[in-house]
């Protein structure tokens, strides 16, 4: 069953049939051919029940978070505020972009539009003040990639509702992480600056009022975070109450700055409805492909392969992870995630490991999906928006920040604490 | 042709944006609730109002996101193909939504028959009768359906016109990411 699966599964998604649909299309297969019982009789209820969903309309909540915060023009004035904070730094600007990725996709939970925004708003200066355009644009891809993994984040409620896992036990898991990587990259900025002076572009430096004054446009997207993400942890409220506060601030925030409009607020819902219905139909097509594995005994299954192959859980586990890489090279970050679930998941957990660490293993691995070509999105869309220069360019540049994740990955692997000490705290 | 492809994205973008308006009243209603509770009262059953909301804006959400061209497809080999070739392989994708679709429309009636059957109510303190929130849901579906055979119908007589790009243009994947 599992050969069948997979040979199943890359034909389909190679002839470009909607990833959603390949899941249901795998899910009538194993009903037909490796079930005793006739479970498509089972898809209305299952269907019912995945979409009626009180956890899984934190998503739109969310992703409407990041619509009006991007389209009423606050990722703008983030930009702005936090050029005056880190031009100083060898790298200067680039750390802008590593920032503002980072605090957006924190607030929105979506990569792409994050990625769209910043690259929207930075490229211009790039030229302006004579950075490297590799390393510039390359930043941006890369910052963007963050918001699937800094909380809240659209990918681990997925991940936690077809894992049965707790959403905000993923949440605090995914923090420290995330704000290693951010940090990291920014790391890695200052030191390829240091080693390349020609890289980064002119550093300025602004004066302390200047600084002051733009804290005025940081701290209302800063506070949001804090009383979105907090309130999760201090077990105040759901995912999806804090997700509708949320909502609330972010458009007093985007009105307070004169961002909001009858248009903008049409487009943040139609965007919204677009983003949530596809991954809906990704998420339902994985739950009933979940269902029949399940049914069709595909953990008994997994640990006859796995006994076969005799490999000792650590090197299956690194089996794993290069298999995220390779598939990472062509499939995209929500469709990899959601396709591999209903197999890996069961092996990883069946090997000892736990479901909230892996969480986070797997979404550092999928972010690098984001970034690597051929099938990179958020390398298209920094392109996309630069207007200029090569593809080739922005992937050379996401190249440092690659590595970066590399070692992130090898990290949790090392030391399970990074994803597990603030948990245990809960 | 056009004119029928342009009337039907224009009316999912309608259906969409009602969606996406009770999306926001549900928001509000949460928002209502957190407030009320601060009080020490509460409407209850807001998770209950929320899932029925959200399996109400998917099933409509499907059928926008297809006339959007949305819903996310690996394209790798498609990109690297001929321009006719790229166009068959995109009606083959979209026929195959369109049985998927049909598949789920056909399956979700049941348990709408089954709720009407038994009268049933949902096992809560609202005692919700089942048969609201499941005949939008599966509404959705319906037009979910028919909107998937819309859009192979427009793609295939596309196609046979030899009007490769309008094919493209109309169920091939979107050009730029939003």
């Amino acid at each position: 069953m599992i050969g069948a699966l997979t040979a199943g599964l890359l034909i389909l998604l190679s002839l470009s049939i909607p990833v959603g649909v390949v899941l249901f299309l795998l899910g009538f297969g194993v009903s037909e051919f490796f079930s005793a019982f006739p479970l498509m009789r089972g898809l209305g209820q299952m269907a019912w029940s995945a979409m009626n969903s009180a956890t899984l309309i934190a998503v739109p909540l969310f992703v409407l978070l990041g619509e009006i915060l991007v389209r009423g023009g606050v990722a703008t004035r983030t930009y702005a505020a936090l050029d005056k904070w880190v031009s100083w730094l060898p790298g200067g600007l680039v750390h802008a972009n590593i920032g503002t990725a980072t605090m957006f996709s924190a607030t929105s939970g979506s990569s792409v539009a994050t990625a769209a925004t910043v690259a929207t708003v930075a490229m211009p200066q790039a030229e302006k003040l004579g950075y490297d355009p590799r390393l510039f644009s390359g930043a941006i891809a890369a910052g963007g990639t963050l918001g699937i993994m800094i909380p809240p984040s659209i990918n681990l409620i997925v991940y936690g509702f077809l894992t049965e896992t707790s959403i905000p036990q993923l949440f605090v898991a995914g923090l420290l992480p995330g704000l290693i990587l951010a940090f990291a990259f920014s790391l890695v900025t200052v030191l390829l600056c240091r080693w390349r002076p020609s890289l980064g572009g002119e550093r300025r430096v602004y004066s302390l009022r200047q600084m002051l004054r733009a804290l005025a446009d940081l701290l209302p997207v800063i506070l949001l975070f804090v009383v979105v993400v907090g309130a999760i942890y201090a077990g105040i409220a759901t995912p999806t109450e804090a997700a509708a506060v949320g909502v609330a601030a972010a458009f007093l925030i985007a009105a307070a700055f004169g961002g909001v409009s009858l248009t903008m607020m049409r487009q943040s819902l139609l965007g919204t409805m677009r983003i949530t219905a596809m991954i809906m139909l990704v998420v339902t097509g994985a739950a009933f492909l979940n269902f029949t594995l399940a049914a069709a005994g595909l953990g008994r299954d997994l640990s006859a392969f796995m006994d076969g192959l005799g490999l000792t859980p650590l090197s299956t586990l690194l089996v794993i992870v290069a298999i995220y890489i390779v598939l990472g090279f062509f499939i995209e970050t929500l469709s990899l995630m959601v396709v591999t679930i209903p197999i890996m998941v069961p092996i990883v957990v069946g090997l000892g490991y736990d479901k909230v660490w892996f969480g986070i293993v797997m979404i550092v691995l999928v972010e690098m999906a984001l970034i690597t070509p051929p099938v990179g999105l958020n390398l298209y869309v920094v392109q996309g928006a630069r207007g200029s220069g090569t593809l080739h360019e922005v992937m050379v540049g996401a190249i440092p920040f690659v590595l970066v994740m590399l070692f992130m990955v090898a990290a949790l692997i090392a030391v399970p604490g990074l994803a597990l000490f603030l948990p245990s705290l809960l | 042709m056009d004119a029928a492809l342009a009337a039907l994205i224009k009316l999912n973008r309608g259906v969409a944006l009602l969606a996406g308006v009770a999306l926001v009243l549900c928001a509000l209603f949460i928002l209502a609730d957190i407030a009320l509770r601060r009080v020490g009262s509460s409407f209850g059953g807001t998770d209950e109002i929320s899932g029925y909301v959200m399996a109400g804006l998917t099933a409509w959400g499907f059928g926008f996101a297809l006339t959007e061209r949305a819903h996310v497809r690996i394209d790798l080999l498609r990109d690297r193909l001929v321009s006719p070739l790229r166009a068959a392989l995109d009606l083959l994708a979209m026929v195959a939504l369109a049985y998927v679709a049909l598949v789920m429309a056909v399956r979700g009636w049941p348990v709408l028959a089954k709720t009407i059957a038994n009268n049933a109510r949902a096992n809560t303190v609202l005692e919700t009768p089942l048969v609201i929130p499941q005949s939008v849901w599966f509404a959705g579906l319906v037009w979910f359906a028919l909107m998937a055979a819309a859009m192979v119908l427009i793609g295939a007589l596309f196609l046979l016109r030899g009007e490769i790009k309008k094919t493209e243009a109309a169920i091939g994947p979107p050009g730029e990411a939003p």
